[in-house]
């Protein structure tokens, strides 16, 4: 059985904490740093990760890859030319036709880089030239499971640890009295269908299971069990932990085992982190300015506003990795009226946030990363007319934005055809993605591994090449 | 380095050269480890990728003429290309190249030239030879050794120049081996009957009682639900629920009866298939059906049979071979002799099983087994033979020339048109077909017309309003009867039709859904409400059905009105019959009246409709009952009745059956028509009621194919059932099934198979196997840290008849478990991880265990031994915040009450995508793969676990009130009272101050607050003992809280 005595929850801690440290543990950095010897690999750009996960698949076509000459295509069928055979799922696999269907939003160029943003983007188009906006990411999964399993954990099924632990494992943690890996939910909206989330997404797979992502969460316990027992005071719970500290040293001298010093101190992070947990939940301290920023949701614990505003706190106190999701980008039905409900509850805190984070400087050492699972397909899923349409998932290609630290500004990278259909020029894959967010982190993707079963697993699989062209 | 990555490298390049740096390099031990983890990726099994032709990995390859030169020269360093390569000054030509992202250290280096200076010994790989029965070493110390077992740890003790530990005292023995033998404590009377017991055998008839006991079978099945994957719930995408739990009871049941492990085995791979198979050898074959099972919608079939029958091998492979197969499904095995293509001829044995692909979308999967109870048994065999008696009464044959001689004289009589204001047909059109001339329009949106039980009907797929203007106006002292069909698709509450003036009164009639109810059996639906309001809600008439429709099913509608303006008078009838309705209000005194139109998806009163409506019928009087019934049921048959036989829909075809069934067949058809009825609507039933579970069965085999890079859509070369060539080979004669599978796998002459379970028995003792990577005994593997003794161990299981009690009773009196764990400075530098076994394992209890441990010294546990899930406390939300929702199952989660929260660990409802957060935090698995070996952390989130978890504050105020009661007077006699409990020894004089500290100053502090001790007994469910003084048992419980969250209480020592 491994024990992991020596490096733990938020990274490695020094060895042999006398008790009689217990009352300086306070301000100690015990567990500060900590990553793997040799990591990182070369002079990181970014210090932390925000990842704004937009599951159920944005429709890129309404989004950020404008296509003029769909119009001219409305309600044709999909050239088999165009389609070339590819699978698509069961869900419009048994329609009789696939027709095309054109975005019925209008698109304008913004910024110095003048790339095109949908109208249902009025905010992000004004942040634009903060942008490398992706438009040929593909995948190869054409369901949610495996397609969102594929771009957290790097395969599409369950079994691998997830993109924050990995970095966690690698990087250790920058703060002794937060996780590395800080995980926020956003609270359905009840209009969209949300497509489910699995904690494996999160999951520390077959990594020492510390590196898990810690859920921080807008109801109940900001962490789980967190809090006190009512009928326990912070007083009451110093003089438990005293109590509890002084018998555990007394074993730990008869026993000598290291592991009881380890349980010491970890009974002291859980006393601090009872303080900074909240501390840092609790946005009152923000200005009024901010809130504007982000919109009246931010306002609102839970939102995806609260929660963006909620990852500049984290990465501001140095989390390393902050893993955010926003379901209900599933429009199979009904996309016009649903897409906007999406953006309109989205869009204006993506763009605060880097905002945010350029004003306080922090732009510069957080990378931010934008996307879904898959796109959607050009052709309608459903009943098309002429102001209502649904699309499909399409993994073939779709629009991801990365920003911030060892980023390009103001840049769009690759091609699509003219139906959105296929990449044109500069593909990039999931592992491509992920091995650029390793590379911007120090890390060499082909480096960072883990023995299990015999194999030296790493999260690119046996793939992936950094995107240079999105690298400042 | 973290020592979870204490590899292969480093044990034998640290501990074991430091300890034999004079001995001959041994090549299993020493050498091969580092060519397969830096050599064979390349140089390896795999022949497709193979670099330069060069093998490393066979005796034949490593020493195989290569020109001039040779790879390996016995005694000659310099002669060896391998060496001058690893070796070589130019970065160019030095390997393993950078690319590989693999280096050799210098001792490395250095070890490898000795090997070869040393002659280059070559075995082949240690696990694929068969054990043989070593002869049992000599030691100097003979006093010390109990049993064979402690002959081969003492010889290597000795080697090493160490002396073992002296034997832990006698209450933490039986703590540590309660714990590993049960999966809980020994309770205080238990450990005071053995501490008093002076016999020479009392450790061995602890043993004897503790192997005997049921909670024997609970502890072995805690690790095998690990290896197994069990679970509750499907794992991908909606992960709704599956019933599996009889396969646990199984696996406890077995353990208990000591099954010999080769049954065992083969029951779980192939149960099914054994002569005269049983009930629970079926039940047994569950065990390959625990995998993840998907019905993502628009997922494709073929991809996931795929990776189910993956799992299925992985499994089988890494649980009961140690064999890391899954490697294979891509490409040839890197380090190990498989292939690709033996991969997929082990998938070829699993490739026969009915499934589907995608299912399981209401509980389990196809095939499941049955298992009713006597009474359901009854039942199942009522409609058996109830259904082949009216079958064959109701002949097709017979039936049907007697339905087309009645279709053809049947002149159904006319719906009611006496009063008959308007009638909507939608056959296409808006049209009122009443003769009045009227026409609907489409105001907002879009329709279209989809089939209806009365033709086609209007659909409204997206927000859409049409209106049917032109009817006289509806008053509160007139008749009126509204009459539709309709159909919900909304999962909202919507309404549906209205007649009413502005959204401010809602003057008028109106009908509307409710708010939507999952209820169950992935049906969900709305109760439907009708207001006749003059102004909303003061003065209206509102009622509401009872029961729900269902979303997706259609239902005739009528609403009659008698003008009499109370809600006695009002008249809802759902399918020709009269509902049953609760008046909300009844208080109806103005008009009703309204010039407005009537609508269907009025947004201004309500959300937009989505489904259909047909047949839509306005009357200027009350319809009597039986008219309206002729609505529900002869309108349908009419609309059948039009269209000739074979172009009828199929909902068609049964209603127009129904219809003749019920009026137009001879009497004996009739009586026969209901009992049929009657007896699907009870088969139906019992398919939910009765319990079943997902097993294993042999269909027609399926074709199976090598898949190029693993993936279901790149077929490439057929094959046949076989196993891998490096292992002994099937029985020329056996056919090519799971039983012959299963039974190649216990066959002693198996090399893998016996070694590979003893050495996951010793995990669960020492929590390092002898082979520390227990899933995978390939050459990427740990080399064992005592090879003879598990050879020994593995001879002997087999030899015992694979007695699996046997092997635990020998492990647990051997001496060397019985050893103190004391850690000597001195061995915490040598031997960390105590891979030499001078002491006693002392490591944190898994997960079940820190909980368990905690329910039974309060005395709250609930020790009732296997059954269905149950649902502990867990902080609400967790569930809903990731989950799909809709009509599926275990979306939220429901927590259970009374004794079913203080259930074993072990029978925690496991969800896949949101498992227990208790149980998750101490390392256990999510079950999605199987596990072999869990990590142990040690980290803050767990504090705040044994600190804050209401289990926890409720099994703190359950021991002091135990304390309080049973504890004696004094303080000191309490304060032993509850440390024996909770650690199994009595305190110390400096530990009884420190509580009796904690204590005084925890009734201050709760005497000052009465409040807070009220609120903090509150936690928990079970009732507080008021005889009690509630500040001192708050004191008490902080008290104990304390005990409990005590390293050595979550620990094994």
């Amino acid at each position: 059985m491994d024990s992991i005595t020596r490096r733990h929850f938020f990274g490695r801690a020094a060895t042999g904490i006398g008790v009689a440290a217990l009352g300086s543990l306070l301000d100690q950095k015990l567990y500060a740093g900590g990553a793997l010897e040799g990591l990182p690999h070369h002079t990181p750009k970014a210090k932390n990760v925000i990842y704004l996960f937009q599951s159920g698949g944005p429709s890129q076509l309404d989004l950020y890859d404008y296509k003029p000459k769909l119009k001219k295509y409305q309600g044709t069928d999909l050239p088999d030319s165009v389609r070339m055979g590819q699978r698509i799922t069961g869900m419009t696999s048994g329609q009789s036709t696939l027709p095309v269907a054109s975005s019925r939003f209008s698109f304008a160029q913004h910024g110095k880089s003048g790339a095109w943003v949908s109208e249902l983007l009025p905010h992000m188009a004004q942040v634009v030239d903060e942008l490398s906006i992706i438009k040929t990411m593909h995948t190869e999964a054409i369901n949610h499971d495996p397609a969102i399993t594929f771009f957290q954990t790097g395969f599409q099924q369950p079994g691998r640890p997830s993109i924050g632990a990995w970095v966690s494992y690698g990087l250790g943690s920058e703060n002794q009295n937060l996780p590395s890996f800080v995980v926020l939910l956003a609270q359905s909206s009840a209009i969209n269908i949300d497509q489910p989330l699995f904690s494996r997404l999160w999951g520390s797979g077959f990594l020492p299971s510390s590196h898990q992502g810690v859920q921080f969460r807008s109801s109940g316990d900001p962490v789980l069990y967190l809090s006190d027992p009512k009928g326990i005071d912070r007083g009451d719970r110093r003089r438990i932990l005293d109590a509890v500290g002084k018998l555990n040293h007394e074993h730990s001298q008869a026993f000598g085992d290291p592991e009881i010093e380890t349980r010491i101190s970890q009974y002291e992070m859980a006393y601090r982190m009872q303080t900074s947990v909240p501390e840092l939940m609790d946005l009152s301290k923000e200005s009024q300015a901010t809130f504007e920023m982000y919109g009246p949701d931010s306002r609102k614990p839970g939102t995806y506003a609260a929660n963006c505003l909620l990852a500049r706190r984290l990465v501001e106190r140095g989390v390393r990795f902050v893993q955010l999701y926003k379901r209900g980008w599933d429009q199979h039905n009904d996309l016009p009226r649903d897409l906007a409900l999406q953006t309109k509850a989205t869009e204006q805190a993506d763009a605060a946030l880097i905002r945010d984070l350029k004003q306080r400087g922090l732009l510069d050492q957080t990378l931010v990363v934008w996307g879904g699972e898959f796109g959607r397909t050009v052709y309608c899923q459903g009943r098309l007319t002429e102001t209502n349409y649904g699309r499909d998932h399409h993994p073939r290609n779709f629009t991801m934005w990365m920003a911030g630290a060892g980023v390009k500004r103001g840049t769009v990278l690759g091609q699509t055809d003219d139906f959105c259909y296929n990449i044109v020029d500069k593909p990039v894959h999931v592992h491509d993605l992920q091995a650029t967010i390793l590379h911007l982190l120090g890390v060499d993707h082909k480096r960072l591994t883990y023995k299990y079963q015999g194999r030296h697993f790493r999260l690119t699989d046996v793939a992936g090449e950094v995107v240079e062209d999105v690298l400042a | 380095m973290p020592r979870v990555r204490c590899s292969v490298l480093i044990w034998a390049a640290g501990c074991g050269l430091l300890l034999q740096a004079q001995k001959k390099v041994d090549f299993d031990r020493e050498i091969r480890p580092i060519l397969s983890d830096n050599c064979f990726q390349c140089h390896g099994p795999d022949e497709k990728n193979r670099m330069a032709g060069l093998r490393l990995d066979t005796r034949e390859g490593a020493f195989a003429a290569r020109g001039k030169a040779k790879t390996l020269a016995p005694g000659d360093p310099a002669e060896s290309r391998l060496f001058l390569r690893i070796s070589a000054e130019n970065k160019a030509r030095r390997m393993p190249p950078p690319s590989s992202g693999r280096t050799l250290t210098e001792p490395q280096i250095a070890l490898i030239k000795r090997w070869i200076q040393e002659g280059a010994d070559w075995k082949v790989h240690w696990s694929f030879v068969a054990p043989v029965r070593p002869e049992l070493p000599e030691t100097k110390n003979a006093k010390w050794t109990r049993n064979p077992v402690d002959r081969f740890v003492m010889a290597r003790l000795e080697r090493e120049g160490l002396a073992p530990s002296p034997e832990a005292d006698r209450a933490t023995l039986l703590r540590r081996l309660t714990f590993d033998l049960t999966g809980l404590p020994p309770t205080p009377a238990e450990t005071a009957a053995f501490l008093k017991d002076r016999a020479p055998d009392a450790y061995e008839r602890q043993v004897d009682r503790l192997l005997a006991s049921p909670h024997y079978g609970e502890r072995m099945a805690m690790q095998w639900l690990d290896l197994a994957r069990y679970a509750d719930t499907h794992g991908y995408h909606i992960d709704s629920h599956r019933v599996m739990w009889p396969w646990r009871d199984w696996v406890i049941r077995a353990f208990n009866s000591n099954m010999p492990y080769d049954r065992f085995t083969v029951e779980q791979l192939a149960g099914d298939l054994l002569p005269n198979a049983t009930t629970d050898q079926k039940i047994a074959t569950a065990f390959q059906r625990n995998h993840m099972i998907n019905f993502e919608g628009g997922a494709i079939a073929e991809e996931y049979l795929n990776e189910y029958l993956v799992d299925r091998v992985e499994v089988t492979s890494t649980v009961f071979l140690g064999l890391t197969m899954g490697c294979a499904r891509c490409h040839d095995h890197k380090y190990d002799p498989i292939s690709q293509k033996e991969f997929y001829s082990m998938q070829a044995f699993y490739n026969a099983l009915p499934e589907k692909g995608l299912d399981g979308n209401w509980g389990n999967a196809k095939p499941y087994l049955q298992l009713p109870t006597p009474e359901q048994t009854r039942l199942l065999a009522e409609v058996k033979s109830g259904l082949k008696a009216t079958g064959a009464a109701l002949e097709e044959s017979q039936v049907k020339p007697l339905q087309t001689a009645w279709e053809a004289m049947a002149r159904l009589a006319p719906a009611p048109a006496d009063g008959l204001l308007a009638h909507y047909e939608f056959e296409g059109s808006l049209g009122d077909s009443s003769g009045g001339y009227r026409y609907g329009r489409l105001a907002k949106g879009d329709v279209t017309y989809g089939g209806s039980p009365v033709g086609r009907g209007l659909v409204f797929d997206q927000p859409s309003q049409v209106d049917f203007p032109g009817l006289p106006r509806l008053e509160r002292d007139r008749p009126f009867t509204v009459s539709f069909w309709m159909r919900s698709g909304s999962n909202r509450a919507p309404g549906v039709l209205a007649r009413v003036e502005d959204a401010a009164s809602r003057r008028g009639v109106e009908f509307l859904l409710g708010p939507n109810k999952v209820l169950g059996r992935l049906k969900e639906g709305s109760q439907l409400l009708v207001r006749l309001s003059h102004a909303w809600p003061e003065d209206a008439i509102a009622i509401r059905t009872r029961s729900r429709l269902i979303q997706g099913d259609w239902y005739q509608v009528t609403l009659i009105y008698d003008g009499g303006g109370v809600a006695s008078g009002v008249r809802l009838l759902l399918n020709g019959q009269p509902a049953e309705v609760d008046v909300e209000r009844d208080a109806l005194k103005g008009s009703i009246a309204t010039e407005k139109p009537w609508r269907v998806g009025d947004a201004d009163i309500g959300l937009p409709f989505k489904g259909a409506i047909d047949d839509l019928r306005f009357y200027a009087r009350a319809l009597a009952g039986a008219e309206v019934v002729s609505l529900y049921d002869r309108e349908p048959a009419r609309a059948g009745l039009v269209i000739a036989e074979d172009k009828r829909s199929r909902d068609q075809r049964e209603r127009v059956r129904d219809y003749y069934m019920r009026f137009g067949a001879p009497d004996d058809m009739r009586v026969a028509w209901a009992e049929q009825k009657r007896l699907k609507t009870l088969d139906e039933e019992l398919g939910y009621e009765v319990l079943n579970v997902m097993v294993m069965e042999d269909g027609k085999p399926r074709d199976t194919y090598v898949l190029g890079r693993g993936d279901y859509q790149n077929r490439k070369e057929k094959v046949t059932a076989t196993t891998p060539a490096v292992l002994p080979p099937l029985p020329k004669d056996a056919p090519r099934n799971r039983l012959t599978l299963a039974r190649w796998i216990v066959d002693p002459a198996n090399p893998l198979t016996a070694r590979v379970a003893v050495n996951r028995y010793w995990q669960l003792y020492f929590g390092t196997g002898l082979v520390k990577t227990v899933e995978d005994f390939g050459s990427q593997g740990e080399p064992p840290s005592h090879p003879e003794l598990l050879d020994w161990l593995a001879t002997e299981f087999v030899r015992t008849g694979w007695d699996v009690k046997a092997m635990q009773r020998m492990i647990v009196t051997s001496a060397t478990y019985r050893q103190a764990s004391r850690i000597s400075p001195e061995m915490k530098e040598r031997d960390p991880e105590n891979r030499l076994l001078a002491r006693g394992p002392r490591f944190r209890l898994p997960a079940e265990m820190v909980r368990d441990n905690a329910l039974a010294v309060s005395g709250l546990i609930d020790n009732r031994v296997g059954g269905p899930s149950v649902y502990p406390y867990q902080p609400p939300g967790l569930w809903g915040e990731v989950a799909y929702g809709g009509v599926f199952s275990s979306q939220t989660y429901g927590e259970s009450h009374g004794a079913d929260l203080y259930r074993r660990s072990m029978y925690t409802f496991w969800k896949r995508t949101a498992s227990p957060p208790s149980m998750i935090t101490f390392d256990a698995p999510n079950r999605e793969k199987c596990v072999a070996r869990r990590s142990v952390t040690n980290t803050p989130l767990q504090a705040l676990v044994t600190l804050n978890d209401p289990t926890y504050t409720e099994a703190s105020r359950a021991l002091a009130a135990e304390t309080l009661k049973h504890g004696g007077r004094a303080t000191a006699a309490r304060i032993r009272y509850a440390f024996e409990r909770t650690t199994g020894r009595a305190p110390s004089a400096r530990e009884t101050a420190v509580l009796s500290d904690l204590l005084k100053q925890q009734t201050e502090s709760y005497h000052a607050a009465p409040d807070k001790a009220a609120a903090l007994l509150a936690t928990g469910e079970s009732p507080v003992d008021p005889s009690l003084d509630q500040r001192e048992l708050a004191a008490w419980t902080t008290v104990a809280s304390a005990m409990l969250n005590l390293d050595e209480t979550i620990t094994k020592e």
